[in-house]
């Protein structure tokens, strides 16, 4: 029973992750025979100015669009977690951009982000704001994309939220209101505690997401303008399917990883500390 | 995408056995009805004598392209249709699929998995690339028994043939001009920029155009001079013209970081950013139009663009002008357009041969010619008689005649000769940059001749 399983896995999984490491020390392109490179690619990641870019441009994506992401869906689900009317629609509503494709989610953004024509820069024009070029301006760029990256996760977050919060036992909230405790220390001292493993989870999910970022920028701006919005799988996947250079992609697929890894296990074990449980 | 892919991997050797043979002129009779009806059943016509394999089975040959607009597909398959009924045993497929880098990936990959095309396009900046990596067939002594390559005009053998060999043969040619709205022109009472490259405008009698071409209301510019000079594509041809270019003469070196290209730059630049004559960035995201759409409506009086937009601007109803680009030092373009190519794992060579020198007969290219979408690279049809054949009232605007010399004297397009993928985004980004960022332009070239120099390097050039 567990045969075609674990075949599967060594098939699918493990050695095409084996084969990528192999071939992170060669000069593959794919067609020709290759040659082994040693450490020549990781020597020549450093190097790489274009990589260099990439590595920011991941990193302020990810700081930026992990916390307010996480901080916004958490809000969502507080309120959607209370007696509201419509809170069904509401819910079904924010979650909509989750089973969106993004394929669709990316030419309407592109709508919105028009700057003559565009949603939001008539809406900034009501407050007297002349918005900028979202998608043309190497400034703006990085921001418009982060913006529909999270607004497209939101309801995804907000949904583990609020399985979360309806976890969380309405004694603890009755004894505080016997206390006469305020809504914020009731958010502070018995939500955000009880919540935390799924916080936790939350966290650590978006993380990985962010730094693996690539349909959005694909879709939306094809790293531009000026490799303004270039991230590390953009980066990667040119090398590997515009460039050809296999044995680069590879390398860098691999520091991506450790990357992750790296920050997976820092927040595993900060987790003891932070969580309650 | 996929549902394309699965519609190109339908099996397609309907071997059928009969005794057709792809004559010119005796396939006439029965070649109207396979061909028209472009049905696999077989049809008979005696053998004739031409030039290339006397196969007699039914062959099915694929053929991809892109779409940059209805009108140039419709050409193309016009121009199928025609060959299909000279050759009935030979029953091409056209597809396309989006162009651009998009275009490029996407060939590599059905390259890569045997999937590749019998016969498609190729754009001349990955073309040396494609014969790198020995994805096309050499086609070198097809074209010399065929006599074709006696009629191109130098730059086409030039762009055409890699270290002597031929993998394909340029389509026509396609240059950088300057388009114009004469109604606009009329209005502001500003003479017409010339078409006589004799008489090209210098950069500051451009300029001054420009502004008197620039209509403010208020602080909202309604109307800008000129738009479309910030491209790598374009911005070449002026700096051509200032006597520089991006790459040493050798195509060894990067070039950038020399006196004729920073004073283009820097001109350009000014355009928008000192004279406020041309509009913000990229200002076809901008406002949902095409550059064309813009001219149409005057948005703009002027527009830098490839000589393709003949096609699209002649069919727009209003009056459209054409001119040489303004000049530095000489007033010069350059020349180059995409390659119909084989590739090197066809099961049909000699058919495949076939269409490609049907792509490149005059007969194919006038098509094209005439609607202006290309411009000929047969030193035929340049002639006095041969300029005859194609030049079109409707289509090709007054004094288009005093610009052909402008076209048979363009220079060769530089990425064309390289393998230049990744040096063309590297420098389209530091471009981006200093056009659309603040970024100084001493940092940008110099940028772009360090990623320009480490990439030739690397390519052991």
């Amino acid at each position: 029973m567990l045969l075609p399983n674990v075949l599967g896995f060594l098939l699918f999984l493990l050695l095409p992750v084996l084969a990528t490491f192999a071939i992170s020390f060669s000069d593959w392109n794919l067609t020709d025979s290759f040659q082994w490179r040693g450490v020549d690619n990781y020597k020549e990641l450093f190097e790489d100015k274009v990589f260099g870019q990439v590595f920011k441009n991941t990193f302020v994506f990810t700081l930026v669009s992990v916390p307010i992401g996480i901080a916004l869906s958490l809000v969502l689900a507080v309120f959607l977690n209370q007696k509201l009317r419509f809170v069904r629609f509401y819910r079904a509503a924010f979650f909509i951009p989750v089973i969106s494709s993004m394929v669709a989610v990316s030419v309407i953004w592109q709508w919105i982000y028009n700057p003559e024509y565009g949603l939001l820069n008539y809406a900034l024009s009501w407050f007297g704001i002349d918005g900028p070029a979202w998608l043309t301006s190497p400034r703006w760029a990085m921001p418009a994309v982060i913006i529909t990256s999270i607004w497209k996760s939101l309801g995804f977050n907000m949904l583990i939220f609020l399985a979360g919060l309806q976890s969380i036992s309405d004694s603890y909230y009755e004894a505080a209101d016997i206390d006469g405790a305020k809504w914020y220390s009731k958010f502070a001292r018995i939500t955000v505690p009880l919540l935390s493993p799924t916080t936790f989870f939350v966290t650590v999910m978006s993380f990985i997401n962010s730094f693996q970022v690539f349909d959005t920028v694909y879709l939306m701006t094809q790293g531009g303008p000026a490799r303004s919005t270039s991230v590390m799988v953009y980066y990667v996947f040119q090398n590997a399917f515009q460039y050809f250079r296999m044995g680069y992609a590879s390398a860098m697929a691999y520091v991506l990883f450790f990357i992750v890894m790296i920050v997976t296990f820092i927040q595993f074990w900060r987790q003891k500390k932070w969580s309650v449980y | 995408m996929r549902k394309q892919l699965t519609a190109i991997a339908i099996p397609l050797s309907l071997a059928l056995l009969a005794t057709a043979c792809g004559g010119n002129g005796n396939g006439n009779g029965n070649g109207s009805a396979a061909g028209g009806s472009a049905s696999p059943s077989g049809s008979a016509s005696s053998p004739a004598s031409s030039g290339g394999g006397q196969k007699n089975e039914q062959v099915t040959l694929k053929f991809m392209g892109w779409e940059v607009s209805p009108l140039e597909t419709e050409s193309v398959k016009k121009g199928i249709e025609s060959f299909m009924k000279s050759n009935p045993n030979i029953k091409v497929e056209y597809t396309t699929i989006p162009g651009g880098t998009q275009y490029v990936a996407k060939m590599q990959t059905l390259v890569l998995g045997n999937e590749a095309p019998d016969v498609f396009f190729l754009q001349s900046d990955y073309y040396s690339d494609f014969v790198k990596r020995k994805s096309l067939l050499d086609l070198t002594d097809r074209v010399q028994a065929s006599g074709i390559a006696g009629d191109l005009i130098d730059s086409a053998v030039k762009l055409s043939t890699v270290d002597g060999k031929y993998y394909g043969i340029e389509s026509c040619i396609v240059a950088p001009v300057l388009y114009y709205n004469k109604e606009l022109f009329d209005k502001a009472g500003v003479p017409y920029p010339p078409s006589d490259p004799a008489k090209a405008w210098s950069w500051p009698e451009f300029v001054d155009a420009a502004k008197k071409l620039t209509v403010k209301n208020g602080d909202k510019t309604e109307q800008y001079g000129v738009y479309g000079l910030e491209t790598y594509y374009n911005t070449i041809a002026e700096i051509m013209s200032n006597g520089g270019n991006w790459f040493s003469d050798d195509l060894t070196k990067s070039a950038a970081n020399t006196p004729e290209v920073k004073e283009v730059l820097q001109a350009i630049s000014d355009l928008r950013k000192k004279e406020g004559v041309a509009p913000e960035g990229k200002l076809l995201t901008n406002s949902g139009m095409s550059a064309s759409q813009m001219l149409q409506t005057g948005k703009i009086a002027m527009l830098v663009d490839g000589s393709w937009a003949l096609q699209e601007l002649s069919n727009m109803n209003f009056e459209v002008g054409m001119a040489v680009l303004p000049k530095f030092k000489e007033a010069v373009t350059h020349g180059q357009a995409h390659l119909h190519v084989a590739s090197a794992n066809t099961k049909h060579p000699d058919e495949a041969w076939k269409l490609i020198e049907f792509l490149s007969s005059e007969e194919y290219q006038l098509q094209n010619v005439k609607a202006g979408l290309w411009l000929p690279n047969h030193k035929s049809l340049y002639s006095e008689e041969g300029i005859k054949k194609w030049l079109t009232p409707g289509v090709h605007p007054d004094g288009f005649e005093e610009m052909i010399p402008y076209f048979t004297s363009s220079k060769t397009y530089p990425y064309a000769l390289l393998s230049s993928q990744k040096i063309q985004e590297d420098t389209s980004a530091e471009l981006d940059k200093y056009f659309l960022g603040n970024q100084p332009l001493d940092k940008t070239v110099e940028n772009i001749e360090s990623v320009v120099n480490q990439n030739l390097q690397a390519q052991g050039k």
